[in-house]
């Protein structure tokens, strides 16, 4: 074996040593012979002469002896590529335009792909992520995650499962040496980390005896981040037992979390990890901890050994009626929201991931989007390599000719190809990972940093090479097909050589072409409904107006002195130059904010009509002038309404909802389900009442892509808004609005955090950022598909007239005219381009309807989009055959039959 | 029609080699004198057979080669046998020596 080994280094770093050696021997050998010869009295002439005859060929007997070498294939393969790469360098157009076509593909292939792997497939740094089941409550990708009698309830009967973790993220005010920051923080239960199974780099974790109301014995203990613990204590080991303040609370950093963990959320960090107990300390003084239909929890559990997900789902269906009635004995607070909202187990194998909720299908489509790219690259690239070899078919004909195996000529172009591919690789790993990183910040939320790393992995790098190998096979194998099997005599006929490559263009083109029909039917559906959903009537007017998110969470006012500030800032604004108006609102419109209480109506006859979800919107008085909803009955607030009796204005669908068609202005609505507080007695007090003034137009706060919800408009301070509140300012003058609300919040609330500043467009923009990423990526596959598809069809035609050149000179010789010839070309393109058509189209409409069932809200039925999509690939492709049909028509008959 | 011959003699190719080298070394062109003259002329090696397989047979490890001087003071690479290569003779042997009996038989009995 050993001797094998360096047989084997020799043979292949030891070459041209070995060679030499043989070289003399075999040398030394006919010298012997020709000795030999001399000593049995042939002249020395003749003997020379003799020797050759017996020896053969001295290179033949090196060859053999080569050929006989241990390693001698790999020789042969090294032989091949330097081969390659010298023919490669000697057409350096050729070489560019198949690298950057199979670049492009295994770039964009690359890109999706690391998308999809960040977002789908990345795992949570813990042992067995595999066994992690994550416990949702879920209407549509809408998930609340759990409250915190909910998750008590659940752990207590759940049986599929060793355990369940609960988990939060928050920003943390982190105290060291008298400089306060901000910090990605997370809370967790005590038994948190025995279901992840993490060990700490130093120190140790929490345990149950550190989750206890005012922490444990010792206080809070607070666990640190890897990285944190690098960047901030510069890995010092002496760091367990430093004290830390968090949120006015002194904390001891009981350990340092195991390097790349990151908590349970995807997208998020957690730099400081404390026990959910501190919740007590964050939300004073109205801890949500017991709160039944506060939803703020991640709860994550580990599969018992042998258990499946499915045991944890089927088993969630029989408990979920007693986890409910025991998380909210007194039904007040959960039913309404079991309505509409179902626990369910899925996979937590990539924790929480939001990203993954909304994005798991898109990406899927986007995946089969990209994979027909690639397609369409290898066939073009397969097109080039073709028009290449049957350029040198001579060659190969020579070659085979001269005893080169059919074996070897196959071997000769695929490792052609290959170098191809891998400098396409190296070029795709450059485009993917650029094209990622735009794509990832494409995600991000306003004014939050991407949610994800775009920074190339292992696995998007094997999944890279994969792909380029594969596209190597899928474009090299059929021309290297052809050259493998040229007839030594093909050497000497020069027409055969044409038509054997444009039998291989009749199926790569129409194939182009179908392939290009698909892309152009998707992208322009997805594209249609992206247009559509962004000029939907969200019910907001907001011209010439600027939102602010304005968090005060940090500065941990109580509601009333947030509503107080934000009344102060409003007026503020209204006072300073360059703002008309602005109003403050309670939660944001398309925002992913949830927001939903119960209210309810009597009719004449005294009956209830209870409304279980409706969105409450808490607003200054000129908000319907400043955010544009126009007031269909009735009036808007004014300032006199603040002091007087309760007041509110509903949306139509909501007014529609509580009274039915009845008048609604001048009603009641009562706050609170009838079946909880209306026991026959009559509303409780006045603060639950309050009176409808008016009708507004309905406006889409939660989401464009479905109807508008029953909206509650109540006057601020009659109610009240949380420290997270937003403004909404009307100016001709953005920049100057903008420095004004930054002005108006740094005067009013001292320290506040600086507010997010964003346009309604914007907000609008980022809301739809999936369908918007699906629609430019695809616009953008398209646009490749189409230019490829030319490119192909072009190199086709343009080498067919080529070839044919002295037949059209022959037939204007004989008196056809040169729009004869013209039309012989584009007739023979058209011809590729409706087959390709026919069968694309009935490839795109299955696709669109595929598409249809991954894609929520998309119609795919639209015959006009796809008469769209083939018209404009017939202008690609007669653009594309015009230029070769020129040349046809422009053939000089003299010069053509004078030619060869 | 030469290939075919070699290829089908490849096994016994190797058997000659070993044989030729078992008294002395020699250079390329000894051993093929030397099985010309053990088989009386029946096998002729030709170079393009021979190098390949004395190669190869290096490979193996059953011989060894040099650089030396040659009868006339030419210089030529010597071939000798190693342990090894001793050891694959004696198999060789005993296997052709086996199959010829048992072919002999098989052409004997009608």
């Amino acid at each position: 074996m050993l001797s094998r080994m360096t047989n084997f280094w020799r043979n292949i770093f030891a070459k041209e040593k070995t060679d030499r050696d043989l070289d003399e021997e075999v040398r030394s050998y006919s010298d012997l012979l020709v000795q030999e010869k001399i000593r049995e009295g042939i002249n020395p002439e003749e003997a020379r002469r003799a020797a050759k005859l017996q020896l053969g060929g001295v290179e033949q007997v090196k060859e053999e002896v080569r050929r006989a070498r241990t390693g001698a294939w790999l020789d042969s393969v090294f032989q091949d590529f330097r081969y390659a790469a010298r023919t490669l360098r000697k057409n350096p157009g050729f070489s560019a335009i198949a690298i950057l076509t199979l670049a492009l593909g295994i770039g964009a292939n690359t890109a999706i792909f690391t998308l999809t792997y960040a977002v789908i497939l990345k795992s949570l740094p813990v042992p067995n992520p595999q066994q992690l089941v994550r416990y949702t409550f879920r209407s549509g990708v809408q998930d609340l995650g759990l409250s915190g009698p909910l998750y008590d309830a659940l752990r207590k009967h759940e049986q599929a499962t060793q355990d369940l973790l609960a988990w939060t993220s928050s920003k943390l005010a982190v105290q060291e040496n008298s400089a306060v920051t901000n910090v990605d923080g997370a809370l967790i239960s005590g038994n948190g980390f025995r279901v992840l199974e993490l060990q700490p780099v130093m120190g140790r974790v929490f345990t149950d005896a550190d989750d206890q109301p005012a922490g444990g014995p010792n206080g809070y203990q607070v666990l640190i981040s890897y990285s944190y613990w690098k960047d901030h204590f510069q890995g010092s080991p002496s760091v367990i037992g430093r004290s830390l303040i968090i949120n006015g609370k002194p904390v001891t950093i009981l350990g340092v979390l195991s390097q790349g963990f990151q908590g349970v959320i995807a997208g998020e960090r957690a730099d400081v990890v404390l026990p959910l107990s501190f919740e007590e300390v964050l939300n004073a003084p109205k801890p949500m901890r017991h709160h039944p239909g506060s939803f703020w929890l991640t709860v994550i559990g580990r599969l018992n050994p042998g258990a499946t997900l499915r045991n944890a789902q089927s088993n969630l269906l029989a408990t979920q009626n007693s986890v409910r009635d025991e998380a909210d004995p007194s039904h007040r607070y959960l039913s309404g929201f079991f309505a509409a909202f179902q626990l369910g187990a899925e996979s937590g194998r990539s924790g929480r991931s939001s990203l993954k909720i909304i994005y798991s299908r898109p990406l899927i489509v986007l995946e089969i989007l990209v994979g027909m790219v690639l397609l369409l690259c290898c066939a073009n690239t397969a097109l080039l390599v073709l028009a290449r070899v049957s350029n040198r078919l001579r060659e190969f004909a020579v070659r085979s000719a001269l005893g080169a195996s059919g074996r070897r000529l196959f071997r000769q172009v695929l490792s052609e190809v290959a170098l191809l591919a891998f400098c396409g690789l190296l070029a795709g790993i450059a485009l993917g990972w650029l094209a990622a990183t735009s794509l990832v910040s494409m995600l991000a939320a306003i004014g939050q940093p991407p949610p994800l790393d775009a920074a190339p992995q292992a696995a998007v790098l094997a999944f890279t090479a994969v792909i380029s190998v594969l596209s190597a096979f899928v474009a090299g194998a059929w021309p290297a097909f052809r050259a493998s099997r040229v007839a030594p005599i093909l050497g000497l006929k020069q027409n055969a050589v044409a038509a054997s490559s444009r039998a291989l263009g009749k199926w790569i083109v129409p194939t182009q072409v179908a392939v290009s029909v698909v892309l152009l039917a998707v992208a322009s559906l997805l594209g249609q409904s992206f247009f559509h959903l962004l000029h939907e009537d969200s019910g907001f007017r907001p011209e010439n107006a600027v939102m602010a998110d304005v968090d005060l969470t940090p500065n941990k006012l109580s509601e009333t002195v947030a509503t107080h500030d934000a009344q102060q800032i409003v007026d503020a604004l209204t006072s300073s130059t360059g703002v008309d108006s602005a109003a403050v609102m309670s939660s944001p419109p398309l925002k992913g904010w949830w927001s939903s209480s119960h209210y309810y109506s009597l009719d004449h006859n005294g009956a209830a009509h209870t409304d279980m979800q409706i969105w409450p919107e808490a607003v200054t008085p000129d908000y319907f002038s400043v955010i544009g909803t126009p007031i269909r009955e009735g009036r808007a607030f004014n300032r006199a309404d603040a002091t007087a009796a309760q007041v509110c204005i509903l949306s139509v669908s909501a007014a529609h909802n509580f009274f039915s068609g009845e008048e609604a202005l001048g009603r009641f609505v009562y706050t609170g389900g009838s079946d909880v507080s209306l026991d026959g007695k009559s509303p409780a007090s006045s603060q639950d009442t309050c009176q409808v003034i008016g009708v507004a137009a309905d406006a889409r706060f939660e989401s464009l892509r479905e109807p508008p919800e029953r909206v509650i408009y109540h006057l601020i301070p009659q109610n009240q808004v949380g420290s997270d509140f937003f403004l909404v300012v009307r100016s001709n003058n953005i920049p100057v609005a903008t420095a004004a609300i930054r002005e108006a919040v740094r005067k009013t609330v001292p320290g506040a955090p600086e507010p997010t500043v964003f346009t309604f467009d914007q907000l609008v923009v980022a809301h739809l950022h999936q369908e918007r990423m699906l629609s430019a990526l695809s616009a953008c596959f398209a646009a490749v598909a189409l230019l490829l598809t030319a490119l192909g069809l072009y190199g086709l035609l343009s080498r067919n007239v080529v070839m044919r050149r002295k037949e059209i000179g022959l037939r204007l010789a004989l008196g056809a005219n040169p729009g004869d010839a013209l039309v012989l070309v584009l007739r023979q393109g058209l011809r590729l381009v409706v087959i390709g058509s026919v069968v694309g189209l009935i490839a795109a409409v299955a696709t669109t309807k595929l598409l249809g069932t991954l894609l929520v809200g998309l119609q795919p039925n639209k015959p006009l989009l796809l008469i769209a999509a083939v018209t404009a690939l017939f202008l690609v492709a007669l653009a594309a055959s015009c230029i070769p049909a020129w040349r046809a028509a422009r053939v000089d008959p003299m010069e053509a039959l004078r030619y060869e | 029609m030469t290939q075919d011959q070699t290829n089908l003699l490849q096994g016994t190719l190797d058997m000659m080699i070993l044989k030729a080298l078992a008294l002395d070394q020699m250079h390329g062109l000894g051993i093929s004198r030397r099985i010309e003259q053990i088989t009386k002329g029946t096998f002729q090696v030709k170079p393009g057979s021979l190098f390949p397989a004395l190669h190869r047979m290096e490979e193996e490890g059953w011989l060894v080669s040099s650089w030396g001087e040659s009868e006339n003071n030419r210089r030529a690479k010597y071939y000798r046998l190693t342990k090894a290569g001793r050891r694959q003779l004696e198999s060789e042997t005993q296997r052709w020596g086996r199959i010829s009996l048992a072919i002999a038989r098989a052409l004997e009995a009608s």
